[in-house]
């Protein structure tokens, strides 16, 4: 079933098997969460990125080899500045990257009750990446390279450091979490994976337009 | 936070996050605050267990029986979508339809004679049903038909009614029906609480009638919707819309002063610093002296380990007992959802009855209900004061939501959003108004 398409003989689809998942950002306010989706998304990079993007549905796909891994990420719009992201934004996550600024100890620390909050309340089996930021930085950095690595393998945490600025290992740390996700279950190429999906709103409003028209 | 914003909002209830949403989607500069460290106010699930148990002063913890405390998101105030209905609309106008998902509540059924009966109310179930003798069946047969027919602006659909003047009483005596059909369309389709609306003009009930058949249309089972994890997630899913168009959240903010300067509101004052505003939104909580109590509603929160009797056994449904049928004002109701909605633990079912306050004996008055529901493993008793606001905002700018009420759906809430709106920005609100405002859609499905 997981396979069907790869099996097709005229060989028409390559990457045949589409998996779609819910990856939500976290971290301390200024670190670039927003900076390092725009670089995967857009691949852009402002210097002086407004607080908050006001991206409302950010989408992008990474290919493994059969398969097409395709990221619906949640920008925290913000929320998280004065402690208050909703419940809603993690649940059903079933990635995170938690982000830091290796120029700024303070974040790192945050980055770590983040990575605790989410081991409390998400899905036992999210992927959790963590990302130290701002990696072109380097003359300002006061988070060990080392030291976010022995945290990260204490939790079993994806660990890489980034820039958003040059683009350094940003796609490399959605790829890595696109290989570590579990992609075995049969997924519906529409909405959200990994949650039970209920009816379609949108579907019927348009069905009942339809209907309307045809009177 | 001591800077100048054109809207504070205090309370994260579902009132006041759709209009926190609708006022950064127009580009105003919002403010949201709310005293509690979580969303919701009123409008709040509960989660985990154990925190229902704390709220209602319980003691000791939930027993092992219930499972994990985790799985359980409680609301505090029953009431479903109406598919059909006007906070439909507003998800799908502000498409924060992405943030949520909803499954059709399976069941919507009507008490009589202490059973219950599921609600005919397309031509093929009146005609099946056995609330109704043969007779009894073919007239409400061609009123659905009326009703359906039915267009406010086409003179020619009335057939000698006048939509403005003739009331619901003659309607009913012109297509001769009895008082049984007239009990349930009244209050099982109309979903009207009391029986006021027999001498009002007719054009209200034959709307709701049609909402309710429409609402039916679309799904099929019954003409409701619920949101998975309970109905906590729409206030979280439109204070995200208003952030994502620059409002600033502030949870946890204890709320010390609304500052007033010549009649007029200012500011709010919180832990010492006062932001500035034009215009505030809040709930009655948060504005004592500017409301009066308007009536009392009883809810009992029930846990079950078993679908409701005589229901097919439905993992969601309402259940509206008329007043008629106990000897009441007004209408007794249940709504039941279950684990298939991610609101509690496996097997489990909460099932909410609830009515207005009538005597000083609350919990009598809600018997009727209770009694189909048996045997309750847990109840969960509030019984809550509804206000209104005195002070409309025309001078004072502060603009007060009312209590949730008593009815099972949201469009009465939808209502206060739409006079709310009226009365902040002098003009009637469209629909219109809701629609994100900017390309806000990055990356694969932009071109969509």
């Amino acid at each position: 079933m997981t396979s069907r398409g790869a099996a097709r003989p005229n060989g028409q689809s390559q990457a045949s098997k589409i998996c779609q998942f819910k990856l939500v950002l976290l971290g301390e306010s200024a670190v670039g969460k927003s900076s390092l989706v725009l670089r995967f998304v857009k691949g852009q990079f402002h210097e002086y990125q407004e607080s908050t993007i006001g991206a409302a549905f950010l989408t992008q796909s990474v290919c493994l080899d059969d398969t097409t891994v395709k990221f619906e990420i949640w920008d925290t719009a913000g929320q998280e500045r004065y402690h208050s992201l909703a419940p809603m934004y993690y649940r059903g996550a079933q990635a995170a990257i938690v982000v830091y600024d290796i120029t700024n100890q303070e974040t790192f620390a945050r980055a770590k009750t983040w990575v605790k909050e989410l081991q409390r309340q998400a899905s036992p089996s999210i992927v959790i990446a963590l990302a130290g930021n701002k990696a072109d930085l380097a003359s300002k950095r006061m988070v060990e390279y080392e030291e976010a690595q022995a945290y990260a393998d204490d939790n079993s945490l994806l660990f890489m450091e980034t820039s958003a600025k040059t683009a350094m290992n940003v796609n490399d740390l959605f790829l890595a979490i696109a290989k570590k996700l579990p992609k075995s279950e049969p997924q519906s190429t529409s909405g959200a994976a990994g949650r039970s999906r209920g009816v379609d709103l949108h579907e019927q409003s348009q069905q009942n337009k339809s209907q309307c028209c045809s009177n | 936070m001591n800077e100048e914003y054109d809207v504070i909002v205090l309370g994260t209830g579902l009132t006041e996050c759709i209009l926190s949403g609708i006022m950064s989607v127009n580009g105003k500069k919002v403010l949201h605050m709310d005293r509690n460290s979580y969303y919701g106010g009123e409008s709040a699930s509960i989660t985990p267990l154990e925190d229902l148990y704390k709220r209602f002063n319980l003691p000791g913890t939930p027993p092992e029986s219930m499972g994990r405390g985790r799985d359980w998101n409680v609301d505090l105030i029953p009431k479903f979508l109406m598919a059909n209905g006007q906070l439909v609309k507003m998800l799908l106008y502000t498409e924060v339809t992405r943030y949520l998902d909803f499954k059709v509540i399976e069941g919507s059924f009507v008490y009589k004679g202490g059973k219950i009966y599921k609600v005919p109310s397309t031509e093929a179930e009146a005609l099946a049903s056995s609330l109704m003798g043969l007779f009894e069946k073919r007239r409400f047969r061609k009123f659905l038909v009326y009703v359906a027919n039915f267009d406010e602006n086409d003179p020619r659909t009335f057939e000698g009614v006048d939509p403005k003047k003739t009331t619901m009483r003659d309607v009913y005596k012109k297509f001769d029906l009895g008082q049984d059909v007239i009990d349930f369309t009244g209050h099982a389709l109309a979903l009207y609480r009391t029986d006021d609306y027999l001498d009002q003009p007719c054009q209200e009930t034959i709307n709701r009638i049609k909402l309710y058949s429409e609402s039916l249309a679309r799904y099929g089972k019954s003409p409701y919707l619920y949101p998975l994890y309970g109905l906590g997630e729409l206030p979280q899913g439109f204070a995200r819309l208003s952030a994502i168009y620059g409002g600033t959240y502030m949870l946890n903010k204890p709320i010390e002063e609304i500052v007033i300067e010549n009649g007029k509101v200012v500011g709010v004052k919180s832990e010492g610093e006062v932001a500035r505003c034009k215009q505030l939104i809040c709930d009655p909580s948060y504005v004592s002296d500017r409301v009066t109590k308007v009536g009392q509603v009883i809810r009992v929160i029930c846990i079950l380990s078993h679908p409701i009797k005589n229901t097919n056994d439905a993992n969601s449904c309402q259940i509206i007992i008329p007043q008629n049928q106990v000897n009441r004002k007004s209408d007794i109701y249940v709504c039941m959802i279950s684990s298939a909605h991610n609101v509690a633990a496996q097997g489990k079912y909460i099932a909410i009855a609830s009515t207005t306050v009538e005597t000083a004996d609350p919990e009598k008055e809600i018997k009727p209900a209770l009694d189909l529901l048996e045997p309750i493993e847990q109840k969960f008793v509030s019984i809550s004061d509804l206000f209104a606001p005195t002070d409309l905002g025309t001078e004072s700018q502060i603009f007060i939501s009312r209590t949730y009420d008593a009815t099972t759906h949201f469009e009465t809430t939808c209502d206060d959003i739409k006079d709310i709106y009226k009365r902040m920005m002098g003009s009637e609100f469209d629909f219109e108004e809701m629609k994100r405002k900017k390309n806000d859609i990055y990356g694969e499905e932009e071109q969509q």
